[in-house]
């Protein structure tokens, strides 16, 4: 009932005469004002996004499966699902370094393929421009699964072109299933990943490249700066907040990378050298309907991916405050 | 895609009510229950068929529906789901109160839907229609949990040992009846085809693992009490384990099979690559959809025992289960008994390469002597098993634990030992309802 309060007392005032509690009345419609015209939007998110996260938390508290579902009864387990998280021997051993592994050497290929796509982006004149920017859409544009289907085919053991040309060269006798073994497994999976999540990069940072004033350029040409010069300590200090974003935004995907690596021969369980944390967790929760236990997962996957983030934003950030 | 046999949906669900609260008053034992189901007039069935198992499966449920309206005065709206999103789909209707009157559940899933509480038994209306005896035994096996059926018995397939016929003739074998035969006629077709894939040995495709395992005489779980244990590395078990990996480990397969899946393995016959390979009674029409070619030159035998007979394969199929959210309940059965006993669940046998779960339709279908229907037929009969029924093993399935262990001998990670008692180890804690 508190919240229609503010909405009708302007309608009170407007008939009355502003009085000593029309004036107390105003400024405590003034200092609700901002969150009045937030209201919609806060509503928005609590609904879609607060209210979802809550839930999952409350889910990884409780043993929650298929059983529970029906029956409707809530079991809570307190930190079991935590518990027992933390102390698998598998997510020590094979899933956090793939993971966290996986994650670095693909942001660091990406951000850097696609800073020095960018650069030739900025460089090129307008009819060259849209030539490969069209080009590199076209590799953002293909759905994951697709795209994941392609380098399957790619490297496929006995139909695959890899195979064949290596072959072909004499390079080896016998056909080699490149999906069995851990480096060359991940190593597909870094091309496919890094193919498709460059040209967000190369767009992002070229809208920051076209934003540099020409003056300072200029003015550092002049001042005798290289080419590699000018790229360190001009164009990268202005694009500091750029790359902050293309940098968090690349972490966040490839922690979660999952159809690229699920759809891989051996890559839904089978392999279990393979595993990484997305692939994990759904074998582990949601394929045997203990949506608690994913819940956890999820929720301490997101406090990781928080605190990476605020890592990345002070370092990154503050150095530019100063 | 979406099929509506009724636009009266207002006036279906005020029936609907009205049904219900008559359906309330009668008890469970009452007489009428022929009465309930053929006067029911108005109100609609609703029912959730997998896609894909027959490619005519629009006509057939036209004609169903028809007769169906015809039988009972109810209305039937049937939706067609894709096997992938399945699982997923009843799990979210099940949480939302939203699950269909009828629908087919994978025999694996029964159990586990059952004991989540969200189907309801049918026993006493399989009693009532005097259909005790009449259900093959293997999908009445998988459709029982706690002492009650739950899934009614509708189609089944089974794998055998599928061979291509040129192939055969090339290498101047016949199919083989043993596993010393199998062993030395995929020698011989490598020798004569050294550029072909004699025996594909899948690494992803537990099916094709365990008429390996029961066939050298080993199991794959048992239950003493309440407590299973997997017997996959038990020496019989390992003996099996050991001659379909060793095949793969002589060349007689091949690398890439290491990651295979049925699908690749179907791809690979289709095209003429391999010579012989497990393969399901339904996948005769895939192969000449995906090659016309194929037609005439490829024939099944059962798969071979060690020493000679049929070494037992999975019945995989489909029951009807009949959930608990269903409002009338003799008009959802009268529906069951309708597809799966005489002319429909004939009809649907016969279109989608499947065998039927009566018995007495069985016997028919058995008399045939079409070279692809014959030796699957024989296959079913003589040589059918089930997978361990237990709720759990959808975890185990779900772990890939089977598969796994295939994929570490054939890549060589692991040894036929070592890789099966790991595996005996997470299949006995997962059906014991460890994680």
């Amino acid at each position: 009932m508190s919240s229609t309060l503010p909405v009708t007392a302007p309608a009170e005032r407007g008939t009355t005469s502003a009085g000593a509690g029309g004036r107390r009345g105003r400024s405590w419609v003034a200092r609700t004002r901002p969150w009045l015209l937030l209201a919609p939007g806060l509503v928005v998110l609590v609904v879609l996004m607060l209210w979802p996260l809550v839930r999952v938390f409350l889910f990884s508290l409780q043993d929650y499966g298929l059983p529970q579902i029906v029956s409707g009864e809530q079991e809570w387990n307190g930190v079991d699902n935590y518990v027992e998280v933390l102390t698998s021997a598998q997510l020590w051993a094979v899933v956090l370094p793939n993971t966290i592994g996986f994650a670095a050497l693909a942001v660091t290929a990406t951000v850097a393929l696609g800073t020095a796509v960018a650069v030739l982006l900025a460089s090129l004149g307008t009819l060259w421009r849209t030539v490969v920017s069209s080009a590199i859409m076209a590799a953002w544009a293909m759905p994951a699964v697709t795209g994941t289907y392609v380098w399957i085919w790619i490297f496929d053991a006995d139909r695959g072109v890899f195979n064949h040309v290596l072959q072909t060269l004499g390079l080896q006798d016998q056909p080699v299933n490149w999906f069995t073994d851990r480096w060359s497994f991940y190593a597909i999976v870094l091309l496919n990943v890094v193919h498709h999540g460059f040209p967000f990069v190369a767009v992002t940072v070229l809208a920051g490249l076209l934003g540099v004033p020409k003056e300072l350029l200029e003015a550092a040409e002049i001042d005798g700066a290289g080419a590699w010069r000018r790229f360190f300590s001009i164009i990268v200090p202005q694009l500091r907040q750029v790359f902050a974003v293309v940098i968090i935004m690349s972490t966040i995907w490839d922690f979660k990378v999952f159809a690229q690596v699920y759809l891989m021969p051996g890559g839904a369980g089978t392999n279990r050298e393979v595993l990484n944390l997305g692939v994990w967790s759904y074998v582990e929760s949601f394929g045997q309907n203990r949506y608690g236990f994913g819940s956890a997962i999820a929720v301490l996957l997101t406090v990781m991916l928080l605190a990476i983030t605020v890592v990345y934003v002070r370092t990154i950030l503050k150095e530019d405050e100063l | 895609m979406r099929r509506h046999f009724s636009t009266r949906a207002t006036t279906a669900a005020t029936a609907a009510v009205v049904a219900l609260v008559a359906a309330g008053c009668s008890g469970p034992d009452g007489g009428g229950e022929g009465g309930g189901a053929t006067d029911a007039e108005g109100q609609t069935l609703d029912v959730w068929i997998m896609q894909g198992t027959n490619p005519s499966a629009d006509t057939f449920f036209d004609e169903v529906g028809a007769a169906f309206t015809a039988q009972t005065g109810a209305e039937l709206n049937v939706d067609f789901i894709e096997w992938a999103d399945a699982h997923d789909r009843f799990v979210t209707s099940i949480a939302g109160g939203t699950t269909p009157d009828v629908a087919e559940t994978g025999t694996t899933w029964t159990p586990e839907f059952a004991d989540a509480g969200a189907l309801a038994p049918v026993g006493d209306h399989v009693t009532q229609a005097g259909l005790d005896g009449d259900l093959v035994e293997g999908l009445v096996d998988a459709g029982t949990y706690e002492g009650e059926l739950y899934g009614m018995p509708w189609y089944a397939g089974v794998r055998a040992l599928v061979y291509n016929t040129e192939i055969f003739d090339d290498a101047g074998v016949e199919p083989p009846t043993s596993w010393a035969e199998l062993e030395s006629a995929a020698q011989a077709i490598q020798d004569e085809h050294p550029d072909k894939i004699a025996v594909a040995v899948p690494g992803d495709a537990e099916f094709t693992v365990y008429p390996w395992v029961w066939g050298a005489g080993g199991e794959v779980a048992t239950l003493e009490g309440e407590t299973w244990t997997s017997q996959l590395d038990s020496p019989a078990s390992q003996d099996g384990l050991a001659f379909w990996t060793g095949l793969a480990e002589q060349g007689l397969s091949s690398a890439g099979a290491t990651t295979w899946r049925e699908t690749d393995v179907l791809d690979a016959f289709a095209a003429g690559d391999v010579g012989m390979a497990v393969m399901g009674s339904w996948t005769p029409g895939a192969i000449l959809e995906a090659n016309p070619d194929m037609e005439g030159r490829f024939a099944a035998v059962p798969i071979p025992g060690q020493d000679g007979g049929i070494a037992p394969s999975v019945l995989g199929g489909s029951h009807l289960s009949m959930f608990s959210t269903s409002e009338n309940q003799d008009l959802a059965f009268a529906f069951i008994e309708l597809m799966t006993t005489g002319e429909f669940a004939e009809k649907w046998g016969e279109q989608a390469g499947y065998f039927p779960g009566q018995t007495s339709l069985l016997d028919e279908t058995l008399e045939s002597t079409d070279p692809l229907v014959a030796p699957f037929a024989e296959q079913f009969v003589d040589g059918g098993a089930s997978v361990p029924v237990s709720p759990a093993f959808g975890a185990v399935q779900a772990r890939a634990t089977t598969s796994t262990m295939m994929q570490s001998i054939l890549s060589g990670s692991s040894d036929v030992a070592t890789a099966s008692r790991s595996a005996a180890e997470e299949m006995t804690s997962l059906l014991n309802g460890g994680s």
